[in-house]
């Protein structure tokens, strides 16, 4: 039986569970799941600090509006912290403060390195995912799901750029 | 639609899907690695069957005529473009932009840069859109999708997909049976490879 305090649940029932936020996403939001966007509204309110032209940009000006659907997706990635830090309280499953794996991926034991790798990887995977109009939410989740053509060629680029760097870059784990 | 009631909606949406993210183990870079050199398939396994959930009940919803669709624009070149970059991004966070945010909330610090990183990447995509925009890597025939392409209903389509993706997964377990997929500390690090 599956219960809040297992350390892991089948993929496929948590797979089902995620499949399922479409109902309320699209009956009570009128959007399809997706992540990415939030990034644009939280970095766009930080750099109108600093410049505050940037938000003359209308691709910002779109993103920081105070509509229902942008603070929508900015409550929804924040819940998804709480959510995790709720099963893992659940469950008591450990945790390391940067997984192991990445020594190995790595090849180092420092972790100023893998700070610094972090922090790249994010720049292209937000830099990526607006470019493309979506991430593995919003294309991956939302776009297949609805069969848009530009999301199944989204979804297959990102899993060659994904593969080619994980076998060319990163050591095997 | 108040901004007040779209907030409450996603916080709790956001906490169910963090929370089946956890439960997974799909949020741990192991998972994501581990998918990308193929040492494991919770990451396949989890997507499809959100993929397969997903078109199961917007089928339904949509053949009632109780929700509207919203499919994205096919722009080929950014599509390809955007995707190989937000995949190699993906492969060295061990996230994607959702799931690094559960990675914070069970407490990885290297999360926070990638947060940070990701914050960095959408400004500096902001500066360059109106730029990038003019290019020819947003020509693209507008929001096609199978349905409208092969000119059928999407439930049909849809449900169609769901029941392939469901024959895929049964398959996929059937070789990789997903409970020796998790490794002794449920994040995916698994022994070394005999060869």
């Amino acid at each position: 039986m599956v219960s809040p305090k297992d350390k892991a649940w089948s993929p496929y029932v948590a797979g089902v569970l995620i499949g399922l936020l479409q109902i309320p996403a699209f009956m009570l939001i009128d959007t399809a799941l997706g992540a990415s966007s939030s990034y644009v509204t939280i970095g766009g309110l930080i750099a109108s600090a600093v410049d505050s032209s940037v938000v003359d940009i209308p691709y910002v000006a779109k993103h920081v509006a105070a509509t229902g659907k942008n603070w929508w997706q900015v409550a929804l990635v924040v819940g998804v912290a709480v959510g995790a830090f709720a099963s893992m309280k659940m469950s008591g499953a450990a945790r390391h403060p940067i997984s192991p794996i990445w020594w190995k991926a790595l090849g180092t034991n420092s972790p100023h390195v893998r700070y610094a790798v972090a922090f790249l990887a994010g720049f292209l995977m937000l830099f990526g995912a607006r470019l493309a109009d979506g991430c593995t939410s919003g294309h991956g989740l939302s776009g297949t799901a609805q069969l848009a053509i530009g999301s199944i060629v989204a979804v297959a680029a990102m899993f060659a750029g994904g593969i080619a760097t994980a076998l060319l870059v990163l050591k095997r784990i | 639609m108040s901004l007040a009631f779209a907030i409450v909606v996603g916080l709790a949406m956001g906490a169910a899907f963090g929370f089946a993210l956890e439960k997974s183990r799909v949020f741990e870079p192991g998972m994501i690695v581990g998918q990308m050199q193929f040492r494991n398939f919770i990451m396949l396994k989890v997507f499809l069957t959100a993929v397969a959930t997903g078109a199961a009940v917007l089928a339904v919803l949509h053949g009632f005529g109780v929700v509207k669709l919203h499919p994205k624009a096919a722009i080929y070149g950014a599509d390809i473009l955007g995707g190989l970059l937000l995949g190699a991004g993906i492969a060295l966070a061990g996230a994607c932009p959702g799931t690094v945010l559960a990675q914070i909330g069970v407490g990885y610090r290297d999360a926070i840069a990638t947060i940070v990183g990701g914050l960095g990447g959408a400004v500096a995509y902001s500066y360059a859109e109106p730029m990038l925009a003019k290019t020819w890597l947003f020509a693209g025939p507008g929001k096609i999708t199978l349905a409208s392409v092969l000119k059928a209903p999407y439930w049909s389509l849809a449900l169609g997909m769901a029941v392939l993706l469901v024959a895929v997964l049964v398959w996929l377990e059937n070789r990789r049976p997903w409970r020796k997929e998790l490794g002794a500390q449920v994040d995916g690090n698994l022994p070394a490879e005999r060869h």
